[in-house]
Order: structure tokens, then C-alpha cells, then sequence
């Protein structure tokens, strides 16, 4: 182990970079406190070029410190790729981290298989689709990728965000990235902007406006690409509304309109409950309002 | 046509089964023989992309064993006439002239005279079959506007091939049958139905024809993801709800307007037409066709009660 001045490493030089995101604030707490303690390891070129400690490295530039602990060591390219692969396995890869490594294996000139059992290691499935995804990943830029990281996407999620172009992309960043996200609910705003998009040709502001909440978008682009279920939903609403049901009697209907009887539901603590539910039920009955929401699950009404 | 792998394979059990069907809809109890897995047209909207490993088409040929088991079969059936068919999981006639794997059956059949084959197709060409073609063979082809088989059927006959096809076999003596399955809702679909089943008027005998089928677009939800993957507009113009099975499916009240509007076109050439839905449910039945169908034995009973009146009672 050596100390090396900052000024002989080419902090420029990323190729064999995979960390994600850059800083970490409790890496340089730490580094300000007690300083480097685990060497960065460089590869022995002039000037020299980090293979692993990338994060170190940053602290230390930020921290104006003038020299590291390094470990020098002289060898091929692909070795030093490896290297930088396998210390970071450990802590575990997060989806932008695989995807810079497998991009960079592919790059470095791996052979697919042994890609693939890299992909195999870091729970992707070994498959050339995949791959392709991973590559497009590794090539976004900085705001999608951070997008990806914070929102913690799943692969399919990553996919379906990358079949939108870069405007497209941006639009989708803009209006999503400070709404609360589940995966499925992500999945299903992606899912619903992709169909949009393919019966438009094109996907314009208006078609994804910024909104408070996620429910608020969903049910917005919803009325878009179900225009008929989400009519067929305001009106059960309206009938629910004038209906008035008592505590203790719900109405239950698909939510797709598709199975075309309707649950009614009775919690009953006694038999004057019984009488009353049924007495109100058969009010219900008599204005036709039951009538009306069969219409609407038998496919009468539009 | 392709350059798809075909392999002949020996596949370990049977390849006759009864169509699986689809749960909370009605089936018209239709037996399948599996002969071919895996299909050379390709459509874009294929199930098969999402049900089978690769494109490789596989040829499972064992005569002896399938009629063997088909007499079983069909000397059980005392109560209503069996129909089989090869075009489930492929397409009767793509690769057929040239694997002529459904002669033996074609030849089994009209010796048998006690059930029916159906060789379903979108390939019109079955002139290989003609000198041994006999009346419990029914040619078939799926129909569908050609503006959909120029965007979705690329590897497919024209319609109006298929629609000359079906009126040879009908000159030939055997009764068709006509499939609207999938009926896809894009922008002027009506128009070209009504087209469509115009020139079904002009060409062919309506007499001739044993039955038709409607079924609207539908599909698992794998093939969802790539039918957005692929962007493929003229499939993704409608709009899906989940059914009850779990597939992909138009809205109920939009396969209502379908249904009807199709029967009514399809019942104005001849109101005599045997019509049925493909995997839809008893409500849709009686909403589109006014038919009070309530499950899929009643739906069997309808096709027993056609086929005693096409073929005199003789089968």
C-alpha cells in the first residue's frame, strides 16, 4: 500500500465506475472523522486510473485531501473490470449499478456467456432482451437514471420507461418523479401512457399533466384509455348517490362491468335489522334504482 | 412463406383433447387434435407468442395412436356428434400441403361417418387434400377485413383467396364454416365488416356453410406487455377490461354492439345461419343474439340440432 496524491489519479477516467448514485454523505462523515481506512486500488498507468473506491475518491476530492491510500496494480483491462465487479458483489448491486456492469462487460468484449453468468449472479434473467435493456440503462441520462434508482424500478417498469423517447421520457419524469409511486401503481400509469401514446402516434403534455397524487393521475388517464368504463363508473357513482344506502346494506358491483349480477350485502344484528334492511331494499327496488345498475352490468347502457 | 424451424417429434401421451375452454364462459365442446404446436402465419396478435418457448413448429405424427383413440372417443359419444379439429395450437392448411399431416385424418373421418373434422384456417390452399376431401370434412377460414390481415396476418392468404377457397370446397360438396375470431375494433372497423360480409353474400352459398363464429379479440396477459412492446395500434384501438378469466377482453357493452351488429349483417344474407359466439358469457348471449344459452352443454345441443338438420340425420 502507497500514498498517492490526487493529482497522479485521473479522476476523469470512469470506465471502470460502478457505483450508484455518486456521493454518499455517510461515506465522507466517515472519511472526515477517521479518514480513508480500506485503500482504493489503482490501475498502474500514467496517470494513474481508479479501478475500485470510486465513492473514496469523490470524498476526498470534496474534502480537498491531497493524497490516498492506494493499492497499485498492473494489469489487463477486462481483469481490472472483474476486480471492480467483485468487490462490489458483496454489498449488492442496485439495478443502475448492474446495468453499468454488464454494459461495461459488454463493451470490455466478454463473450455473451460469460455475461450471462454474471446476469445469472445478479438475479437477472441471462436473456438477450434483457441485456439490451440493461445497455439502454447504462446510457440514460443522469435525471432518468436517478428516476430509476430513487423510484426503485422493477426490470419491467425499466423497460416500459424505455420505450418512450427521450421527450417523451422527460414529460413522464417531470410529472411522476414527485408523486408517490408503488411499483404496480407505476406499472399501470406506464402501461396506460404507452397505450395513449400508441393510439395517438405521439404523447403530448396534456396527456400527462402534473397532478397532487397518483390516484389523481391514474383516474385522469384512466377516463383516456377506458373512456367507456370510467363513464359506466360515474354513472354507478350517481346511482349510489341517489340511492342512499343505510348503514349495514352495500351494494357490490364488478368493477369492470362484467360479471352481470350485483351483491347485496347485509350486515344484520338482529331480526328488526332483517326487517328494515329488506324494507329498504324493496324501496330501492320500487324507484328503479336497482334496475338501473343491472343495466348498466348487462352491457345496456354505454 | 417462413423460414420457422418444422421438426417432427414424439411427444409422450395424447395430442386429442377436448378445448380447454375458458372459465365463467360458454365452449362450444369442441375436441382438438394437437398435431401440429406452433404455427408458420405468425399473427401478431397469436397466443401462441405467449404460451409457446420458441417459434420452432412441431409436428407430433402418430397416426395409429390418435385414431385409435378417436374411435374411443367417438363410439362413446351416443348422445351428441363430436367435432375435431387440427387448428388450435397452428393452423390446419399453412404447412399441410407439403406435411400432408392431415390426410390420414381427412381419410378417417369419411370412413368413420359418425363425427366431424374441421381443418380451420387462414391459408387457401387445400387443393393437395381435393381428391380425398368427403362431406365430414369442413373447410374453414378465418375472416377478417383485409385492411386488418394487411396490418396483423402479413404471412396470410388475402380474404378474398380464402373466401375463392371456401367456395371450391363448397363446389366440391362440403359444407364451410366461417370464423369472425378476432373481430378487432379499430377506426372504420364497421365499414369493413359490412364489406366484408357482403362479399361473403356474393361469393359464397350461404346454404353450404355448417356455422359461423364471432369472438372478439381476447388474450392472456403476457401477450398484453407485447402488444404494447410492439405498439401494435390496430389491436390496442379497443377498450380491455380483465374478464372473469383473467384474459383480456373489449368491454361487455362494446362486444354487445359487435355481436349485434355482426349477427344482423351476417342473418340479412340468410336468416337461416347457424351463428355462435366463441367463448363468451350466457349474458352476452341473450343481450347480442336474444339466444338463452346457459351453458356450454345447452351451446353443444344447438351445434347437435345443426348438424342433424345439414346432414339429414346421417351422422
Amino acid at each position: 500500500m502507497t500514498d498517492v496524491p490526487l493529482s497522479r489519479i485521473n479522476l476523469k477516467d470512469r470506465r471502470f465506475s460502478l457505483s450508484y448514485p455518486p456521493g454518499d454523505e455517510d461515506l465522507r462523515w466517515s472519511i472526515t472523522a477517521v479518514g480513508i481506512v480500506q485503500p482504493v486500488i489503482l490501475l498502474d498507468r500514467t496517470p494513474y486510473v481508479p479501478v475500485i473506491g470510486w465513492r473514496r475518491l469523490r470524498c476526498a476530492r470534496e474534502l480537498r485531501m491531497r493524497s490516498v491510500p492506494a493499492l497499485i496494480v498492473d494489469t489487463d483491462e477486462k481483469t481490472a473490470l472483474m476486480r471492480a465487479i467483485h468487490d462490489n458483489m458483496a454489498r449488492g448491486f442496485n439495478i443502475i449499478e448492474k446495468a453499468a456492469a454488464v454494459d461495461a462487460m459488454d463493451r470490455f468484449g466478454f463473450s455473451r456467456d460469460e455475461v450471462f453468468e454474471l446476469m445469472g449472479h445478479l438475479d437477472l434473467n441471462p436473456h438477450e432482451k434483457v441485456l439490451s435493456s440493461l445497455r439502454k440503462v447504462a446510457s440514460l441520462d443522469d435525471p432518468s437514471r436517478d428516476f430509476i434508482f430513487r423510484k426503485r424500478l422493477s426490470l419491467r417498469n425499466v423497460e416500459s420507461l424505455l420505450r418512450f423517447d427521450d421527450r417523451e421520457r422527460k414529460k413522464i419524469l417531470g410529472a411522476l418523479t414527485g408523486l408517490h409511486l408503488t411499483d404496480s401503481t407505476l406499472r399501470e400509469v406506464l402501461e396506460m401512457l404507452e397505450l395513449i401514446r400508441i393510439r395517438k402516434g405521439t404523447l403530448t403534455g396534456r396527456d400527462i399533466p402534473l397532478m397532487e397524487d397518483s390516484d389523481r393521475l391514474r383516474s385522469h388517464l384512466k377516463q383516456k384509455t377506458h373512456p367507456i368504463l370510467s363513464s359506466l363508473a360515474k354513472k354507478l357513482r350517481a346511482i349510489r348517490g341517489a340511492m342512499a344506502l343505510p348503514p349495514g346494506v352495500d351494494i357490490r358491483v364488478d368493477p369492470f362491468f362484467e360479471k352481470e349480477y350485483i351483491d347485496i350485502i347485509l350486515k344484520i344484528g338482529s331480526e328488526d335489522d332483517v326487517d328494515a334492511a329488506l324494507g329498504r331494499i324493496s324501496e330501492l327496488v320500487a324507484a328503479g334504482h336497482v334496475r338501473r345498475i343491472l343495466e348498466l352490468t348487462k352491457g345496456r347502457i354505454r | 412463406m417462413s423460414s420457422q424451424k418444422v421438426e417432427f417429434v414424439e411427444r409422450p401421451g395424447s395430442v386429442v383433447r377436448k378445448c380447454p375452454g375458458t372459465k365463467h364462459h360458454i365452449c362450444c365442446g369442441y375436441q382438438t387434435i394437437d398435431l401440429v404446436e406452433g404455427c408458420v402465419l405468425s399473427c401478431s396478435y397469436c397466443i401462441l407468442k405467449a404460451y409457446l418457448r420458441d417459434d420452432t413448429v412441431r409436428i407430433s405424427y402418430k397416426p395409429e395412436s390418435i385414431v385409435a383413440e378417436l374411435d374411443g372417443m367417438i363410439d362413446g359419444a351416443c348422445d351428441h356428434v363430436l367435432r375435431f379439429g387440427t387448428g388450435e395450437l397452428s393452423d390446419s392448411l399453412a404447412i399441410d400441403r407439403r406435411y400432408n399431416v392431415n390426410r390420414f385424418l381427412v381419410d378417417y373421418f369419411g370412413a368413420k361417418r359418425k363425427a366431424i373434422l374441421e381443418l380451420k384456417s387462414k391459408w387457401a390452399d387445400f387443393r393437395h387434400l381435393i381428391p380425398h376431401l368427403n362431406p365430414y370434412t369442413v373447410i374453414s377460414f378465418s375472416v377478417s377485413p383485409q385492411r386488418f390481415i394487411d396490418a396483423e396476418e402479413t404471412r396470410t392468404s388475402p380474404v378474398y383467396k380464402r373466401l375463392k377457397a371456401a367456395r371450391l370446397a363448397q363446389e366440391g360438396g362440403l359444407f364451410v364454416g366461417l370464423h369472425f375470431d378476432p373481430v378487432v375494433i379499430y377506426d372504420g372497423f364497421e365499414r369493413d365488416y359490412r364489406y366484408l360480409i357482403a362479399d361473403i353474400g356474393r361469393i359464397l352459398d350461404p346454404a353450404r356453410i355448417l356455422w359461423i363464429s364471432l369472438g372478439t379479440l381476447r388474450f392472456p396477459p403476457a401477450l398484453y406487455g407485447l402488444l404494447l412492446e410492439r405498439k401494435r395500434r390496430y389491436l390496442l384501438a379497443g377498450e380491455f377490461i380483465r374478464g372473469e378469466d383473467g384474459k383480456y377482453r373489449y368491454i361487455k357493452t362494446e362486444r354487445i354492439r359487435i355481436y349485434r351488429m355482426l349477427y344482423r349483417l351476417l342473418t340479412d344474407i340468410d336468416p337461416s345461419l347457424f351463428i355462435y359466439l366463441c367463448m363468451e358469457r350466457a349474458d352476452v348471449w341473450k343481450e347480442a343474439l336474444g339466444i338463452d344459452v346457459k351453458d356450454s352443454e345447452g351451446l353443444t345441443g344447438l351445434f347437435d340440432e345443426r348438424i342433424k338438420n345439414m346432414y339429414g340425420g346421417t351422422l
